[in-house]
């Protein structure tokens, strides 16, 4: 009796009241129209994979067809991070970070997809083709 | 001639009450740091609620005492006192307690599920500013941030309910 009384009060407080799915339903209207907005500005194009040090761009790699694989060491805050880009597309493999929280993120391919190393401060973004070039490393 | 006096019996209650949520929600935060990561800069903020219930039981001095606290010990405990990991921890606990204060305070209309959910949109906010401007300096990092806005309203909603009902259980207990 008791247990079937607490499941309904917590039932009723996941429910919330009224204000409170009116407040849902506005910052989830939010959000999708921020998405919208921000997929507007990553053009339809080849991918192509940007690493960065902060603001600097390091490398510029277009995402290779067939099983050729690009290893890219990006130096940051901390140490080298290996960048591997391949047919799959963008990961860190490796990175001095202590959480690896960039290198679980895994492979990305898809235009807009990024992935951040914060304590490194390295930042892979898979951008679109501006020129039809092979690669641009410093 | 100043005279020391003996704090009364419910300012030692609500200080007792203090310290034992300062422990959990400090013993909250070093669990979800060795939780694996259900992604990039994600996490269930399961430490919040424990601000949103100090919130309801103590007021809101207490809720924002305990907010920068348990960042402060629980990076202490897991080696991160100072490193970009515990300023976008801090910087994301402080623009929620500042935003479910507000909003607790403001928008009386709202339960604590909608206190919950402003607390985990701002933690989000504050969380990608902050490496924007601090860390990373690219832009394109706001890409990132609608998925992520997504799931912190769920996860937000699920601990406002989750801290609403425990607040009514040691209400009534």
């Amino acid at each position: 009796m008791n247990t079937w009384h607490d499941r309904r009060t917590l039932l009723r407080h996941l429910l919330g009241r009224p204000a409170d799915r009116f407040l849902l339903v506005l910052l989830l209207g939010g959000t999708m129209a921020l998405w919208l907005t921000l997929r507007t500005f990553v053009a339809d194009d080849r991918p192509m994979v940007e690493v960065y040090h902060h603001e600097r761009l390091l490398a510029i790699y277009p995402i290779p067809e067939g099983s050729e694989e690009i290893r890219f060491i990006a130096h940051g805050d901390l140490g080298p991070s290996e960048i591997l880009i391949s047919g799959d597309g963008a990961r860190i493999s490796s990175s001095p970070c202590q959480s690896k929280r960039c290198v679980l993120s895994g492979t990305h391919k898809h235009l807009g997809d990024i992935i951040a190393c914060v304590p490194n401060g390295i930042l892979v973004r898979i951008g679109s083709a501006r020129a039809g070039f092979d690669g641009i490393a410093e | 001639m100043n005279v020391l006096t003996r704090p009364s019996r419910e300012q030692l209650t609500a200080q007792g009450q203090w310290l034992a949520l300062l422990l959990l929600a400090t013993a909250l935060h070093v669990l979800e740091a060795s939780l694996p990561s259900l992604g990039p800069w994600f996490k269930p903020g399961l430490a919040n609620m424990v601000t949103l219930v100090a919130l309801a039981l103590l007021g809101p001095k207490a809720a924002f005492n305990l907010a920068l606290w348990r960042v402060i010990l629980g990076s202490l405990f897991i080696g991160t006192l100072l490193t970009p990991t515990f300023i976008m921890s801090l910087s994301g606990a402080v623009a929620a307690a500042i935003a479910m204060l507000l909003a607790h305070r403001l928008l009386p209309c709202l339960s604590l599920v909608g206190v919950s959910l402003l607390g985990a949109m701002a933690h989000m906010l504050a969380q990608f500013v902050v490496v924007e401007q601090l860390f990373i300096q690219q832009a394109a990092i706001y890409l990132l941030l609608p998925v992520l806005l997504l799931l912190s309203a769920m996860t937000g909603w699920i601990n406002g309910a989750l801290a609403s009902y425990i607040a009514g259980r040691i209400r009534h207990a």
